[in-house]
């Protein structure tokens, strides 16, 4: 009973063994292969449980996701002779696990065929854009084609390529001080034509104040004066009509006044008894000599 | 475990407790009967059975609020869980992924924050930080790229290196926006814009890859010129300084004279109206005064013209100096006579009526 046992035992251990080499799970995250004897067999294998034969077939696993091919910058010329610093990556998938396999066998393998094939691309299509393109306008477009043309010379590996992506396109070294200098004179010239502006509309301000007080003071002379010669204009008209009346009386009235005023004093007096005032102080005459 | 192929694989931990559980148990099952086999056979059944029901047991298993459980079954993804507690088949056969899909995961560019949270200290990563702009300027630049799991699922078996796949077409997307922008926008007014636009762009580059990753926000941090070229930026500056303070200086003037001259010019034509009025009043009193002298002196013509002559006469001759001379002797010396200040005034004849 105990050997029987025993021996249940035993197939039973052996039965399990057997199970757990012929069973094989392919995760969500893998596509596998199966090499019988060292010679892959057609056919993938998704996520799942699966079969194979026990011992002389060997499960080969893949990433089935999209995987990062990132390579070192590089100074590519462009169109228009300039330097660029180029660091792009690109983004693959393992399409044809067989193919992939017998041509890479791994990802060691890829990356060094996806070096060439990416690099040379870039290379080509960035040199049938000037600088402006690249950085600027058609960026996109360049990676689209750069992205195309990978794609299909990569499907020689079982290999699709998704997306080449410039990440960085700078400039070496050297060439970033001409951009500085460059930078720093534009911004001189700006700098330069703001104070200048400055300038210009202060003076523009203070001449038209200038100018302004000028004629607020001109205007207000021009009014003054009028006003004046209508004082004066009035005046002499109203001297006039009063003066009129006795033209006469008026010179002799106006000198006596003029007398009281002009000769009061500082003035000395020749006079002759014979005139006028001091007519009596000779006492010779009796009469005015008139 | 020859099938489960646990090649680095990022999951595949969690249950192993429990099987290493059971094994133990099991071992002490057998020990402490001293015999795996025979003996006294009535415990093996039970042993069976806990065994079997601690195995089962082992499938539940409880998904937080911030997670998304993904059940693979034989490693093929069939099913998500929301959060709470489930069931699955247990190992070996259903295996369960939890992603914390609510956590907002952050990525720097440009810059690496430096010890913990809230210092914030950081370190300048230049090479990731200086950009070309359009117009072939350069500007130096960093920023934030925030993002979460959008689909648990995608995010799980779509991409190898999700975090690194964020990090690179951020990247590369901000540097595509930036190309595309002047450098005057990018420092003043553009930012906004650059991060709209980066997000959307960059969202676009992660949906082409599936990625499952929604990206929150992109944030700009410092934008500024490269060190090499700051003096002359920030000289430009102070020119748009020095422009408004001529403008107002300038403004100034205007204000303090303008107001002057109106004052002056409202004095002017104040004091023409003062000698205009004055002028006119002052005739109208003279006149009224000759008028009314005149019309005595019609009453009397001679009298009261000697009158009048005679007072004034009398008026002013007091102040006067007076030589008096006889009309034929006086003639000779005449001439000779120490007159004071001659040329101020000369002899007055005393006029004649």
């Amino acid at each position: 009973m105990k050997g029987k046992s025993f021996v249940a035992i035993v197939v039973l251990l052996a039965a399990l063994f057997l199970v757990t080499q012929s069973l094989f799970v392919v995760d969500q995250a893998e596509q596998a292969i199966v090499i019988q004897l060292g010679k892959p067999l057609e056919g993938t294998y998704q996520a799942g449980l699966h079969w194979k034969i026990p011992f002389i077939q060997e499960v080969i696993r893949f990433e089935k996701r999209i995987l990062l091919y990132d390579s070192d910058p590089t100074e590519i010329l462009t169109k228009d002779k300039k330097n660029l610093l180029v660091d792009n990556y690109a983004k693959w998938v393992i399409r044809e696990p067989l193919t992939y396999y017998k041509s890479v066998r791994n990802e060691t393998g890829a990356q060094l065929r996806l070096d060439d094939i990416v690099y040379a691309q870039l290379r080509v299509e960035l040199g049938r854009h000037t600088m402006e393109d690249i950085v600027s306008t058609t960026r996109n477009d360049i990676m689209t084609i750069v992205t195309q043309k990978s794609d299909e010379l990569a499907r020689a590996y079982g290999i699709d390529v998704v997306d080449v992506r410039i990440k960085r396109a700078d400039l070496p070294e050297q060439n970033e001080k001409s951009v500085f200098e460059r930078m720093r004179a534009e911004r001189e010239r700006q700098a330069k034509q703001y104070r200048s502006e400055g300038e210009e509309e202060s003076l523009k301000i203070r001449a038209a104040a200038d100018r302004d007080r000028e004629i607020i003071l001109a205007k207000a002379y021009e009014e003054a004066e009028k006003m004046k010669g209508e004082g004066d204009s009035q005046s002499i008209r109203i001297y006039g009509e009063a003066y009129g009346q006795d033209p006469e009386f008026f010179e002799f009235y106006r000198t006596m006044e003029a007398y009281r005023k002009a000769l009061k004093t500082e003035t000395t007096l020749v006079a002759t008894p014979g005139e006028e005032f001091f007519r009596y102080l000779d006492g010779r005459k009796e009469k005015p000599a008139r | 475990m020859a099938w489960h192929g646990d090649q680095g694989n990022p999951w595949g931990g969690r249950k192993r407790p429990d099987v290493e559980q059971t094994l133990n148990k099991l071992r002490q099952a057998f020990s402490s009967q001293r015999l795996p086999f025979g003996g006294r056979f009535g415990l093996f059944p039970v042993a069976v059975i806990v065994i079997v029901a601690l195995w089962l047991i082992s499938g539940i298993y409880f998904v937080a609020p911030d997670e998304v459980g993904v059940v693979k079954r034989f490693g093929k993804a069939v099913r998500t869980a929301a959060p709470g507690p489930h069931y699955r088949i247990p190992y070996p056969v259903e295996t369960v992924h939890r992603p914390k899909v609510t956590q907002v995961r952050r990525i720097e560019v440009g810059f690496r924050s430096v010890g913990d949270r809230g210092t914030n200290k950081s370190r300048a990563v230049p090479d990731e930080s200086l950009m070309l702009t359009k117009g072939e300027n350069i500007v130096n630049l960093t920023f934030i790229v925030q993002y979460k799991i959008g689909d648990a699922m995608s995010y799980l078996f779509n991409v190898k290196f999700p975090d690194i796949t964020v990090r690179d077409a951020a990247e590369a997307a901000m540097r595509e926006v930036i190309g595309k922008n002047d450098i005057d926008d990018i420092l003043t007014t553009g930012k906004f814009q650059i991060q709209q636009d980066t997000k959307d762009s960059l969202q676009r580059i992660l949906d082409i890859y599936g990625a499952g990753i929604l990206v929150t926000a992109v944030q700009l941090q410092d934008v500024h010129p490269p060190d090499q070229v700051m003096a002359a930026f920030k000289d430009v500056a102070s020119a748009k300084e020095d422009r408004a303070r001529m403008i107002n200086e300038a403004q100034g003037y205007q204000n303090e004279i303008l107001p002057r001259a109106k004052g002056r010019a409202s004095q002017m034509v104040n004091e023409a109206m003062a000698y205009k009025e004055a002028k006119i009043i002052r005739a109208k009193g003279d006149a009224s005064r000759f008028s009314q002298a005149l019309s005595q002196y019609r009453l009397a013509r001679d009298v009261t013209k000697k009158r009048l002559y005679i007072e004034t006469m009398e008026e002013i001759l007091p102040g006067m100096n007076k030589i008096i001379v006889g009309e034929e002797t006086g003639r000779g010396i005449l001439p000779h006579l120490p007159l004071p200040g001659r040329a101020a005034s000369p002899p007055a004849p005393a006029g004649k009526p």
